[in-house]
């Protein structure tokens, strides 16, 4: 993600996993390395990416074929910005069939755009059939299974098979107690240095965060360089690197 | 020597998307570097000759000609295949001037290999125009296209009705044209460029067009679904065959 344009994409078939606070983690932490980010929320509702981070969210969808050309055409046009898209539950299934239909992983990586796929995985069949089509459809991207702690223990994990060359589990700790009321409340950024100060926060409420979003931000750098190998490996592979 | 190859494109009415049609076999011979060339009918301006100026050559099919300017060429022409988007209403009339010239003659001694892609429309009276037409073409080889690619609710027939229009043509074979997203199709036509010219985000002369990704990736499924039915029914084993026979004769 870091050596050249990428697009992440947070996902999964299934509400209520923590897919906005993974997307506002995934944008809070480029934002935090100084990157430009245009982030897309496909959600309704309260508590949506946009009423978060409203300067680098666009609202989108897939519902018609405008919405389609918005975003899509937006993804893999040629900006130094680093792309993060919150895909709602709703919008899973339409989002990545128009994405196969299209051919919107090829013309990426055509346009040295890497792709990553952040997967929240859930012991549901839904998501594990969810999970398997991707890897059988986007075999040129990144797929990352995400393990939220706060869903408790990930024993379903085999049923996750990790992509050849591409990520291990990107692991999201659980939030200590407590805390979770500072960083549910808009206009809270993960980006913002003095934050805590402007949510009223305790000292140790506020180191406790900050020990959390290390852990969180550490496992990003990771996947980062995991994702550099996958492009450079799919690169060779696919002899489309440049 | 490679025996030539015509290819009619039409139906008794209009609307139903002969010239898509026969813009993507253009496409799909072009993608095989089979040599093409293609004869507008809709006389005095044609809408395959906006699409493809450099192959097309618009003429009225009802005169003798142009008749000669397109039969008699078959065996001197640079092009292996000859397309030819008969304007709407004159299939029946063009098939019987082809029984009239010999064409069909020579095309069933195996000198020319001779296709119709009969475009259906929604109607009865499309099916009606089935009979007429198996009546003229023979030996043919005989394409049913069912073309959706601008209405949904396009085939409303009753199956057992269509089976046994379909059936009065021996050898006939079923070919179903999918359905393009609209904004892509008004795009394309708006573009005024072969499919896979838009797909290739090219302008009219090749130069770079800027066309959306979204709309390419819609034209690239769909022009992929649809060669896909073309290689299904062998349409290129079809045009390959090599003849020993002297095929100027047979064009004279």
């Amino acid at each position: 993600m870091a050596f050249r344009s990428s697009i992440t994409i947070v996902a999964s078939p299934r509400p209520r996993v923590g897919k906005t606070l993974l997307a506002r983690l995934v944008t809070g932490f480029h934002l935090h390395e100084g990157r430009l980010v245009a982030a897309f929320d496909l959600n309704a509702g309260e508590g949506t990416l946009l009423q978060f981070l409203p300067e680098q969210t666009t609202s989108a969808s897939v519902r018609d074929t405008s919405g389609q050309m918005a975003l899509f055409d937006h993804l893999v046009a040629h900006e130094d910005t680093t792309k993060i898209i919150d895909l709602g539950h709703e919008s899973f299934e339409p989002f990545f069939s128009i994405a196969h239909k299209i051919g919107f992983v090829e013309e990426a990586c055509r346009r040295a755009i890497a792709v990553a796929i952040l997967f929240i995985i859930t012991p549901d069949q839904t998501s594990v059939e969810a999970y398997r089509r991707l890897r059988d459809r986007f075999a040129r991207t990144t797929l990352a299974p995400v393990h939220n702690e706060i869903l408790g223990p990930a024993q379903y994990r085999d049923r996750y098979p990790l992509t050849i060359g591409g990520a291990g589990i990107v692991h999201m700790p659980a939030l200590a107690p407590g805390l979770r009321r500072y960083i549910d409340r808009p206009p809270f950024s993960f980006a913002d240095p003095n934050l805590g100060e402007v949510s009223g926060m305790s000292v140790d409420a506020h180191s406790e965060l900050q020990r959390w979003l290390r852990r969180i931000f550490l496992e990003f750098r990771e996947l980062d360089l995991r994702i550099l190998l996958a492009d450079l490996r799919s690169a060779i592979q696919f002899g489309s690197g440049t | 020597m490679t025996r030539p190859a015509v290819i009619l494109v039409g139906a008794d009415k209009g609307g139903v998307g002969k010239t898509t049609v026969a813009r993507t076999l253009i496409d799909y011979f072009g993608a095989h570097q089979t040599p093409t060339r293609a004869f507008d009918t809709e006389t005095p301006r044609g809408t395959l000759k906006r699409f493809h100026p450099d192959l097309t050559e618009v003429v009225d099919v009802t005169s003798v000609s142009d008749q000669m300017k397109i039969f008699d060429t078959l065996g001197s022409a640079d092009a292996r295949v000859t397309v030819i988007d008969v304007r709407a209403g004159l299939l029946s009339s063009t098939l019987q001037a082809l029984t009239d010239i010999g064409f069909l003659e020579s095309a069933k001694k195996g000198q020319i290999t001779f296709a119709v892609f009969h475009i259906l429309g929604s109607s009865i009276a499309s099916l009606q125009e089935i009979a007429e037409t198996a009546r003229v073409v023979g030996e043919a080889n005989y394409f049913l296209v069912k073309n959706f690619i601008n209405n949904t609710t396009f085939f409303e027939w009753d199956p057992a009705t269509y089976n046994s229009y379909f059936k009065k043509i021996k050898g006939a074979e079923e070919i179903t044209i999918p359905k393009l997203n609209e904004m892509a199709y008004e795009q394309v036509e708006l573009a005024s460029v072969p499919f896979v010219s838009f797909i290739g985000n090219k302008g009219a002369k090749g130069e770079s067009a800027n066309n959306s990704f979204v709309l390419r990736g819609y034209v690239r499924h769909w022009l992929g679904n649809v060669w896909g039915e073309f290689d299904r029914v062998k349409l290129v084993d079809l045009i390959s065959p090599k003849i020993e026979s002297n095929i100027r004769q047979v064009a004279g």
